[in-house]
């Protein structure tokens, strides 16, 4: 009898064992903790929007494009007698790279523009510490995904990540690098040829796992593709020709590669000038990556977030009273060397006002599309915030083909972009190198891609190419990068700021 | 067949067996059983007779008896918390007058291991029983801080004198690192003791889940049990103890008994109390002309500039002294503090015998504060019923009902801020009236606030005996708690715009427990006892709120959620609990004739918060004791009652981490692309490393009674190690994440206990005097901290005002001050040092130190004190904590007096600095405090302890009074007279004579006189920091008139 109760009692015993899990097995209800995340499509797919989100609300604290791709090359000025028009000085600021002004000066009627968000890095690490987080758990295995799909999103989850790089580089030079999901640890700045490097190996190992574009529409341009992933690596791989000269051709033969696969896809393609409205609103063919923002989902986008909100008044801004002129315009002599006069070009036309004007009469419409008439609502027009353009890349490839010495090449892509604004295709003159980055000026103009273009040509030495050269010596210190935040070295005994800035910017 | 055989024979066996018996003579015996220390009859004393013992009666409500038996056998007298008395009846005996002897001897109680009853001879743990007639006499609405100083190694400081709130209690040391809180108002995590009251386990901590210095909606569930309504509380320490309870032992384990029915007759007994809260000794202020003419003299003596004479004519509640509004001499502590009268009202009845018996305990229980607008009330009614129809079949249930109401004002609980601003405003305004006075007056008198909380626990158990020696049993509880919280500010109190705040939440937890064990003697020798159990919990829990400010008047005390324009804010709080628990634990214990014993016991803990990959946390224990007294060559030892050994080891490792640590939590973020977004939480990066907190503890024991128990006493040494202690890293923001949760902290404490008591007369004696005095010495060192940190962790004070940082070092004490160091007052301006340097004097901020300043330690040598000039200092924990009591009776008086004291201890004194502080600005209107009784310099060439205290003029830039200094560092040693009782029980004729059966009258005092060396106010009444803040709830003094009535 008692053998039974005994046996009985540990075959109970043995039962409850099993039992037990599900008893603790507790969902909780108020919670999304990580265990129970990652569970089907959804929910990656909500994290691949969430790093777009974070990354935009960097974008968004600011006037990010101009403040670190335009303006810096000093060629903008800003108009007196505008509404805050004092505030509106911070161009002239970063015309001549004077950012310690622009973040701590006294008086500091900028202070609205939030430039100070610039020097803190902390939301582009949140992107790739969330992207790092995607790639563990999609390779770790996501039920439901099939393999096609889930190497897809790696390659998303890759690009974003390496975006985020790209962003950091291009500000601040040498930075943090890792890959591995909860990284914890304090990490020392690394040479950014070599996390551009490393970029473009983790980049290149996805690539050919990416769609070239969405059947749903509502996807085209606003999720990674192949296209983004190539627009990208041709940005690294140009970046690193021009500080790791030893390297170059290399880079140049990548570039010129991957504009080529991009080409020959045929995925995308440049839209006729007079929809120009339609690249503008995004989701476009011509669109490889952007961040896309929309009146009708309600996003919220700061009005000094777009670059159109200095270069555009009535009727493009409203009210009237307020939007008489242009908060700032590109001086006259800017325009002129670069949309000569003489020269016919629809996109004269078709994204300027007075674009010889040298006064706030100057309007910028290549922003001014999609004006969201609505009374006298103080907003700027609906547009997307553009990434990556399919012009951009086929000058870029120009470029790569013209310093490997392939004119004939370089010729063809630089036409591809000018038959598209009626402009007259390049007639051979002088260096096509030059004129590769001219058309990029005039392409590209307001995009926050010319500082860039500047200081990895090189040409930002030069005073003929810009109104605010550095000299080599400030270049190698860094003065083309921006200040680092002091709070980087808060526990991290490995962290050190750009000198260039703690030694007075000069 | 051969059972058939073997079964007849021993039916046959047993026949002549009892025919033998009945061939002796049967013989009527009668007489009384009395008391020794009443005289008076005892009822319900059960008289065993034979081998083995057989109950053959009882004694009736006079202490009678008359029981039938053998001729010669012997009458064993049994009656819980008594000596048993054998009486050998002599041929032709026929009476009996037996007196019963208290027991005294601890070896007579019993403890309870792993909610089973075992002897404590052969018990390997430590732990002290305190019974109910150590907590009777004085009416307290918290049952715990009647245990302060009564039990080694248990510390409890009565920290607030809060109606109905708990101070903070803690068993042998420090378990945390976790400091909340800035200032004054930084607070240490509580790690309360698991209290499991009738065997049902109880989270004592619950309303301080919102914060430390916040105390929630709700009541502790210890402020919902009358005292009268404790038989018993056993206070578990070392990890032989607790490890069966597993996690939620971690921090030591108390257990209550609530009284069971226990009289043949059905009985009723009355308990009332009447008593009375004074509040301690205010701040002494100076009133009406004196303050003007103090102030007048302080600004007119230090003023530096002319606009400082021309502010002066400008503070017209100065110079205006012909305006009624300012001619005042208002007492405004006066207002706000107050003495109260209160009582308490218990009734109990209860009857019945082994075989069935109930009891109901209806209380009442009602205590004002000494602030004003603040009190407590309780309504209880607990039943309980034993039932064994057979001696296989236990069943017990109880139904515990109870509601608590507390009336917190404006105040937090702990906190009352706006009483302690506000007593500190001038005596020359008028005092406060509804529509003339300051907003946080108004508030503090004005707010209505109910806070209550209405708990009812159902509790069913059942034990079958299956086998002899092996029994089932088993135990279902559910527990539920509805807290609501209600608070109106009137308009006048909140900027003109009344406000209603709501809170109701509710939590349930469901508990089951079953339990098999299997006692059993070989050869009279070898003792074994196994036990097997398993636990489930289920927690439920959710609260919401809701605010609606700007009612349309103050008589509009609502609608709430009438719709979204009238109610802003609330909605469902984060704290909505869903968790499930579930254990199991095996106990096996052998002894060899109560010599030598071997405790062995292992539990697993599995919960649904700590993830399904490694949800069990394991505690083994191991204890063993050796009963010295019971070897042959000490047998011969006449003044050995007793003597043991004891040894333990065991585990209690609790999850501290919850799933949104180990996997982060994912968050609703917004939208993107028309798509909503989820991100991971930044705050803190997910560590799926993270350790459960594992404390093992070894403790070594010895215990021994010498003189027939005349003198008892047990030592403890204990090492206790809390490992993988959680600890927040701030990360760098190129990870992205805030912080990173680590294990890399651990703590040990170490420590002796010792426990004595004395009763130095003889049993003969008609006096009954006891003496017992217990200490503990703990010391707690912090063994590691994260790697990155290199040994020294400083938790900077973000309250610019205070910036009394800790710090933490390894192997140094855990909680040590970080200061700067007062090395006294310049005595002139000679004194202060010079840079030879620059030539420059000591100076900071561009002021330069001259006589009358502090001489702060400039720690780095270069002549400017600024923030690297700190350093460590004191221990915010005590070292030493004990008690001390005396019991004297005398016929039907009883003398009770209970102390406890706390020693070594630093306290930082930021009352007696606000005290100075208030001295800062003579322009404000706050009330002057006379400084005379203090050391403070006045002239060049004192030397003085305190600085110049009326130089508001350089006040800002020197800060003399800073509270980031060690001139506040004060020694917080005390010795306290918690409680005084006498006590007179009326003979049983006096009270037949008013119609009672029983009548016991007494006075009592509690919290009466504190000795101490510190100058402040009250060395308890601080935080488990040390720090005395000034806002805190004064811990009053209460005078009790109490009777004892029985039917």
């Amino acid at each position: 009898m008692k053998k039974y109760i005994v046996c009985s009692l540990l075959l109970l015993c043995g039962l409850s064992q099993f039992s037990c899990k599900k008893f603790l097995d507790v969902t909780p209800l108020d919670k999304l903790t990580g265990n129970n995340f990652y569970k089907n499509k959804e929910d990656v797919e909500t994290v691949i929007y969430d790093m777009s989100r974070n990354f935009f609300t960097k974008i968004n604290a600011t006037h990010y494009a101009g403040a670190v791709g335009e303006y810096r090359a000093g060629e903008v000025k800003h108009q007196l007698n505008t509404s805050l028009a004092p505030a509106r000085r911070f161009v002239e600021v970063l015309g001549k790279n004077d950012l310690l002004q622009l973040l701590y000066g006294n008086p500091m009627p900028w202070d609205f523009y939030n430039f100070g968000t610039l020097t803190d890095w902390t939301t582009y690490y949140q992107v790739i510490q969330s992207a790092n987080i995607l790639v563990f758990n999609l390779e770790q295995g996501i039920p439901t995904l099939s393999d096609k799909q889930t190497k897809q999103y790696i390659g998303e989850a890759k690009f974003i990540r390496c975006l985020a790089y790209f962003y950091l580089v291009r500000l601040y030079g040498d930075v943090p690098y890792y890959t591995k999901a909860f990284y914890s640890d304090a990490p020392p700045r690394e040479n950014m040829v070599s996390v551009f490097n490393k970029c473009i190996v983790d980049l290149k190992g996805s690539v050919n796992d990416m769609q070239w574009t969405f059947s749903d529409p509502a996807l085209k341009g606003v999720r990674a593709s192949k296209g983004s992933v190539i627009a990208l690596l041709m940005n690294m791989n140009m970046w690193n020709a021009g500080f790791d000269g030893a390297n170059a051709s290399k880079y140049w033969e990548e570039t010129a590669r991957l504009g080529d696969e991009l080409i020959k896809s045929g995925a995308y393609k440049l839209m006729d000038l007079k929809d120009w409205n339609l690249v503008m609103k995004g989701r476009s063919d011509e669109s490889l990556f952007e961040f896309y923002r929309s009146i009708n989902y309600n996003d919220a986008v700061n009005n000094f977030a777009s670059i159109g909100d200095m270069f555009l008044h009535y009727p493009y801004k409203r009210p009237q009273t307020s939007f008489q002129v242009s908060f700032a315009y590109f001086k006259a002599e800017y325009m002129k060397q670069i949309y000569p006069e003489i020269e016919s070009d629809k996109r004269k036309e078709a994204w300027f006002e007075n674009m010889y004007a040298n006064d706030g009469d100057f309007i910028m419409q290549k922003y001014g599309q999609n004006v969201y008439a609505s009374g006298n609502q103080d907003v700027n027009p609906d547009n997307t915030f553009l990434v990556f353009r399919y012009a951009e890349s086929i000058l870029l490839c120009a470029e790569a083909q013209a310093n490997l010495g392939r004119n004939a090449e370089a010729t063809t892509l630089v036409n591809m972009v000018r038959e598209r604004a009626e402009a007259a295709p390049y007639d051979g003159s002088g260096s096509v190198k030059d004129f590769v980055f001219l058309e990029r000026s005039r392409e590209l103009i307001g995009e926050g891609h010319h500082y860039f273009d500047l200081i990895r040509t090189k040409r930002i030495l030069s005073r003929s190419w810009t109104s605010n050269p550095l000299t080599l010596d400030q270049f190698n210190r860094g003065g083309w990068t921006w200040p680092i935040n002091e709070a980087a070295r808060n526990n991290n005994p490995y962290m050190t700021l750009n000198t260039y800035w703690l030694t007075g910017g000069k | 067949m051969r059972k058939k055989i073997l079964f007849l024979s021993i039916l046959f066996g047993c026949l002549t067996f009892s025919d033998l018996q009945a061939q002796i003579k049967k013989v009527l015996v009668k007489g009384v059983v009395i008391e020794k220390a009443t005289n008076l009859g005892i009822p319900g004393a059960t008289i065993l007779s034979g081998t083995p013992a057989k109950v053959i009666g009882s004694t009736d409500n006079k202490g009678m008896f008359s029981v039938s038996v053998d001729e010669g056998s012997t009458l064993v007298f049994h009656f819980v918390g008594f000596n048993d008395a054998r009486v050998k009846l002599k041929p032709g005996q026929t009476s009996a007058n037996v007196i019963l002897h208290e027991s005294n001897s601890q070896l007579d109680e019993v403890v309870v291991r792993g909610y089973q009853v075992r002897s404590k001879e052969t018990s390997t743990g430590s732990s002290t029983t305190i019974t109910s007639k150590d907590i009777m006499d004085v009416p307290v609405s918290n049952v715990e801080q009647l245990l302060q100083g009564k039990v080694a190694g248990l510390n409890i400081q009565v920290n607030t004198g809060a109606p109905g709130f708990r101070g903070t209690s803690t068993i042998r040391g420090l378990n945390t690192l976790a400091v909340t809180g800035n200032g004054s108002e930084s607070f240490l995590q509580p790690t309360s003791p698991l209290y499991v009251i009738d065997g049902v386990p109880i989270d004592a901590d619950k309303a301080a889940e919102y914060g430390y210095n916040q105390q929630g909606p709700g009541v502790s569930p210890l402020s919902l049990i009358p005292q009268e309504d404790i038989a018993s509380l056993e206070v578990l320490k070392d990890a032989q103890a607790t490890s069966l309870y597993g996690s939620r032992g971690a921090y030591g384990v108390i257990i209550i008994t609530t009284k069971r029915g226990n009289s043949k007759i059905p009985r009723v007994r009355y308990t009332s109390n009447f008593f009375m809260n004074t509040p301690p000794k205010l701040r002494e202020t100076l009133g009406g002309n004196a303050e003007r003419n103090s102030k007048i003299n302080h600004i007119l003596s230090n003023a530096l500039t002319q606009e400082d004479f021309d502010r002066l004519s400008k503070t017209y509640f100065l110079t205006d002294s012909l305006n009624d509004y300012y001619n005042n001499s208002t007492n405004w502590q006066g207002v706000f503090y107050q003495n109260t009268f209160n009582q308490s009202h218990n009734l109990a009845f209860d009857g019945g015998d082994e075989k069935f018996n109930y009891k109901t305990n209806v209380g009442y229980f009602s205590e004002t504060g000494v602030v004003k607008n603040t009190g407590f009330d309780r309504y209880n009614m607990n039943m309980n019923m034993e039932y064994n129809p057979t001696p296989k079949l236990k069943f017990f249930a109880s139904v515990f009902g109870s509601i608590g109401k507390q009336n917190k004002g404006d105040g937090v609980g702990l906190l009352q801020r706006g009483v302690a601003e506000n007593g500190q405003t001038s005596s020359l305004l008028p005092g406060p009236s509804f529509f003339q006075s300051t907003l946080g007056a108004v508030s503090a008198l004005k707010t209505l606030n109910n806070n209550d909380s209405r708990n009812i626990r159902a509790n069913i158990d059942v034990k079958y005996q299956l086998l002899p020696g092996l029994w089932a049993a088993s135990t279902l509880s559910y527990d539920f708690t509805s807290d609501n919280e209600d608070t109106f500010t009137p308009a006048a109190a909140n900027r003109q715009f009344a406000r209603v705040y709501s809170f109701n939440g509710r939590s349930s937890n469901l508990y089951s427990r079953s339990n098999i064990s299997y006692a059993k003697t070989f050869n009279g020798k070898h003792n074994i006892f196994a036990n097997v159990f398993n636990e489930l919990y289920k927690v439920t829990g959710q609260s919401g709120i809701i605010v609606q400010n700007k009612t349309a008047n103050d008589q509009l005390q609502g609608p709430l959620g009438f719709d979204g324009y009238y109610s802003t804010g609330g909605g469902i709080l984060t704290n909505f609990k869903n968790a499930r628990l579930a254990s199991f634990a095996a106990a096996f214990s052998y002894d060899y004739m109560k010599k030598y014993v071997i405790d062995l016991s292992y539990r697993l803990d599995g919960s649904s918060g700590s993830g399904l990959e490694n949800p069990y946390a394991k505690n083994p224990s191991i204890g063993l004791r050796w009963n010295f007294n019971k070897e042959e060559w000490l047998k011969e030892v006449e003044w050995l009652s007793y003597g043991a050994f004891r040894l333990s080891w065991g585990r209690n490792v609790s999850p501290t981490a919850n799933l949104s640590n180990i996997y982060g939590l994912y968050q609703n973020t917004g939208t993107y692309n028309n798509n909503p977004t989820m991100g991971i939480d930044y705050g803190q990066v997910p560590n799926p490393k993270l350790k459960p907190t594992t404390t093992s503890q070894y403790n070594f024991g010895f215990d021994a009674g010498l003189f027939e128990s005349k003198v008892e006493l047990n030592f403890d040494a204990y090492y206790k190690k809390v490992d993988n202690l959680l600890f927040s890293s701030g990360l760098s923001n190129s990870v992205g994440f805030g912080s990173v949760l680590s294990n890399d902290a651990g703590i040990v404490n170490y420590g002796y206990e010792l426990a004595v008591t004395v009763r130095p007369l003889p049993t003969s004696s008609p006096f009954n005097w006891s003496i017992s005095v217990n200490g503990a010495i703990n010391r707690d060192v912090l063994t590691k901290l994260p790697a990155e940190y290199n040994g020294q962790y400083i938790r900077f004070d973000g309250d610019a005002n205070s910036l009394q940082h800790l710090v933490y070092r390894v192997g140094k004490n855990t909680m040590s001050n970080y200061l700067r160091v007062n090395q006294g007052v310049y005595a002139t301006t000679e004194n202060v040092p010079v840079d030879p340097a620059t030539g420059l004097t000591y100076n900071t901020g561009g002021r330069f130190f001259q006589g009358g300043d502090p001489i702060f330690k400039d720690v780095n040598g270069d002549y400017v004190l600024d923030n690297r000039d700190y350093e460590i200092s004191g221990n915010s924990q005590p070292v030493v904590t004990g008690g001390l009591s005396t019991n004297l009776s005398y016929k039907g008086w009883g003398l009770n007096v209970y102390g406890s004291f706390t020693l070594l201890r630093t306290i930082l004194n930021n009352a007696l600095a606000d005290r100075f502080r208030i001295m800062s600005n003579p322009y404000d209107l706050r009330a002057v405090v006379p400084l005379d009784d203090l050391d403070t310099w006045k002239k060049p060439g004192d030397v003085t302890k305190y600085p110049y205290a009326y130089d508001y003029a350089r006040y800002g830039a020197i800060q003399p009074f800073r509270l980031d200094q060690t001139l506040w560092a004060e020694q917080g040693s005390y010795l306290k007279f918690n409680s005084v009782t006498l006590s007179y029980m009326f003979t049983k004729k006096l009270a037949k004579r008013i119609g009672l059966s029983n009548f016991r009258a007494y006075i009592s005092g509690n919290n009466l006189i504190t000795f101490s060396p510190y100058s402040g106010p009250n060395p308890e009444n601080v935080t488990a920091l040390g720090r005395d803040a000034s806002g805190g709830y004064p811990v009053p003094r209460t005078y009790n008139f109490g009777m004892n009535v029985e039917f």
